[in-house]
């Protein structure tokens, strides 16, 4: 056999591997403890994968190869898998009754060297060494070349990255990888400059992102597309994962909000609209509906800049508003959206005239004067991917940003008082309107700024945003208890906010954001 | 050669082809017993009463599932018809890993009626095999008294 003689050290290899195996299941266990008798490796069985794991760190010279059962109660065996990668770079092959790609593309994004179904055939399990044969050799090569600048501690960690990105086809995995081997395998040991990731930059990388769907952008394409000088893949990456996982965190509190039930119906609508372009040459949304329902709540956790892109998204803003601003006709009766140029700001520059007309209060009051754009290109059809930019932008920097934001005084509590207060009164409508008009001014055409603003959109002209994302969180309170309110007076409609964020909509972030105020 | 031990060969062959035929069992089952061996004579009626073990526990997991009436964790019944789809697919218990493959789907479904039923089937089958395969190694345990080998089987 080949194997042998890259084997030297083990003449009899595979014969006498010492396999460890584990399966919560007796009857299993005992029939693969049997088939790998059968095939003449060693074998040691357990029930449990914290057996397993004592086992293995007692001596992990102990075992060269885990199999182990994906089912377990006490411990998930994908865990288990991730750990014994980390802590001993065993090869390790699941084991399960789960046909479902889902579970192999799981185990193999766990590090998983095979992915075997239950019932396991004796002629798969002769095979198994060839996984034992091939990491260590990856091992080996990995040393021989990381050895010059690296002491020997890191080989080993190299090698289980190796053999990962040669088997992890999938870009969470793999960014993981590169950016562990980024940091450890630079032979020169030089610390690559950080990349500050500027709105500009972040406008690229969400147009890739958006461009390429976000469960399918990769870094290497991001990269591509972003078309950007020094900058790496590693970086891409890294800042891919965050963004996910910023998107999950608001996918989660999004789903434990209150019904958001017009907003949904409104979305329904909306997403059935492919793309904002058609927007606004379109129906009538009544804007009423429940988006800004809860948006109290979300406003306390999302800048209004959330909204603002609501506006963009809503075609009779389009048709019923001109591009002149301050116009009379305003569906959003009563809807204060304050940092209308936030939406200016946003993917939907064409609104910026029509956004601020969006702005009236109950009493036909104009919430915000309209901010003029200049910058702004009209309305293309690259909205609904903007939007969801937009959105995405929104809820990552959010959680990457908003905690770097201190509370302006005059709207920093987004407490139920106040909000309730404003919803409650016209004056304070105003009143809080108010506020939020002389914070915008200031803030020349950028006005207030969201986090998510700061981060979103292609608007050049935004600069560095912090010091108005105080303003944009400070307001926020009150105006999405306001916005609120008058949401839920202007419309009735019931639907499941759930359906709405699930779904493929650009709008579904505007669910979680306005859920989560509730 | 004894007449009596071919007769009880001949009747162990026709019941363990019947088996077969009637869905009992199926290729898994073979492989089972091609790992009997001198080292491991007993290996397949060990393992199967490791199985049936088994199916008495997960029946009896899900039966107490079930029973939270308005309360029932179709997770847990699910997860248990999973072990038990695994196992039985491991012994060739073919008729059984057929039942837990429909009762995954009335769980998922969150079916409760569907999975009571699945559940008295799971129970009915596990028995009946149970009853049957006792009925081949007695023979088995015949056929060795009386002086003759137990004969290898073919399937196909």
């Amino acid at each position: 056999m080949t194997v042998e003689q890259d084997f030297e050290a083990v003449d009899q290899f595979p014969v006498g591997m010492r396999v460890l195996a584990v399966d919560d299941d007796q009857t299993c266990l005992r029939i693969l403890e049997t088939l790998l008798h059968r095939c003449q490796y060693h074998v040691t069985t357990t029930d449990s994968a914290q057996t397993a794991l004592e086992l293995l760190r007692e001596n992990k010279n102990k075992f060269d190869l885990v199999i182990s059962d994906v089912d377990m109660p006490d411990m998930d065996g994908f865990k288990l898998l991730e750990l014994v990668g980390l802590e001993m770079d065993l090869p390790v092959i699941m084991l399960s009754a789960h046909s479902d790609p889902k579970y192999v593309m799981k185990g193999v994004k766990h590090g998983a060297c095979d992915y075997l179904l239950k019932p396991v055939r004796i002629e798969e399990l002769k095979n198994i060494w060839q996984h034992v044969v091939r990491k260590s050799k990856f091992k080996k090569m990995k040393s021989i070349v990381i050895n010059d600048d690296h002491s020997q501690g890191n080989s080993d960690q190299n090698g289980v990255k190796a053999n990962r990105k040669r088997k992890d086809q999938f870009e969470e995995v793999e960014e993981e990888d590169e950016e562990r081997g980024n940091e450890n395998d630079d032979p020169t040991a030089q610390k690559k400059p950080r990349v500050l990731w500027t709105r500009e930059l972040h406008n690229k990388f969400l147009a890739a992102v958006d461009h390429l769907g976000v469960e399918k952008a990769q870094p290497k394409k991001i990269l591509e597309l972003m078309n950007v000088d020094k900058l790496t893949r590693e970086n891409v990456a890294s800042h891919l994962q965050k963004f996910r996982s910023a998107l999950k965190k608001i996918t989660n509190e999004a789903n434990q909000q209150a019904n958001m039930a017009a907003i949904d119906s409104h979305f329904m609508q909306m997403s059935a609209l492919k793309g904002l372009g058609g927007f606004h040459n379109q129906r009538q949304i009544p804007l009423g509906s429940g988006q800004f329902h809860g948006g109290a709540a979300t406003m306390r956790h999302y800048p209004l800049g959330r909204l603002n892109s609501f506006g963009g998204v809503f075609p009779h803003v389009s048709s019923s508003l001109p591009r002149n601003h301050n116009d009379g006709g305003y569906v959003l009766q009563g809807m204060p959206i304050p940092p209308l140029d936030d939406l200016n700001n946003k993917a939907f520059p064409s609104f910026t005239s029509q956004q601020s007309s969006l702005m009236v209060a109950p009493n036909n009051q104009l919430v915000l004067q309209g901010h003029q754009q200049s910058s702004y290109p009209s309305l293309n059809p690259g909205l609904s991917p903007h939007f969801e930019i937009n959105k995405r932008l929104d809820d990552w920097s959010n959680a990457l940003l908003s905690t770097n934001i201190p509370q302006s005084g005059v709207h920093s509590k987004p407490d139920a008082l106040e909000w309730n207060h404003f919803c409650n009164s016209d004056a304070a409508q105003a009143g809080f309107i108010d506020p939020l008009q002389m914070k915008q001014q200031p803030a020349n055409n950028l006005g207030p700024m969201t986090d998510a603003q700061l981060l979103r959109s292609s608007n050049p002209i935004e600069g560095l945003f912090v010091g108005q994302q105080k303003l944009e969180n400070g307001s926020m309170p009150s105006n999405a208890g306001s916005l609120d309110d008058i949401v839920n007076s202007m419309t009735p409609k019931e639907q499941s906010q759930a359906e709405l964020f699930e779904g493929d909509l650009g709008f579904g972030w505007h669910n979680s954001s306005l859920r989560t105020c509730i | 050669m004894d007449a009596h031990v071919a007769q009880l060969q001949m009747q162990y062959r026709n019941y363990i082809l019947s088996l077969y035929q009637q869905g009992f069992l199926d290729d898994q089952f073979t492989e089972l017993k091609s790992l009997q061996d001198d080292g491991s004579p007993d290996f397949v009626a060990e393992v199967l009463s490791l199985f049936f073990d088994d199916c008495v526990k997960l029946v009896g997991n899900m039966a107490r599932a079930l029973d939270q009436i308005g309360t029932v964790d179709f997770c847990q019944v699910g997860a248990n018809v999973h072990q038990l789809k695994g196992s039985s697919s491991s012994v060739g218990a073919k008729r059984v890993k057929g039942l837990c493959i429909n009762f995954k789907e009335l769980c998922e479904a969150k079916n409760y009626e569907g999975c009571v039923r699945c559940l008295q089937q799971v129970d009915i089958e596990y028995k009946t095999l149970k009853a049957k395969l006792q009925d081949m190694f007695n023979l088995e345990k015949q056929i060795v008294q009386a002086g003759g080998i137990v004969p290898q089987v073919d399937i196909n």
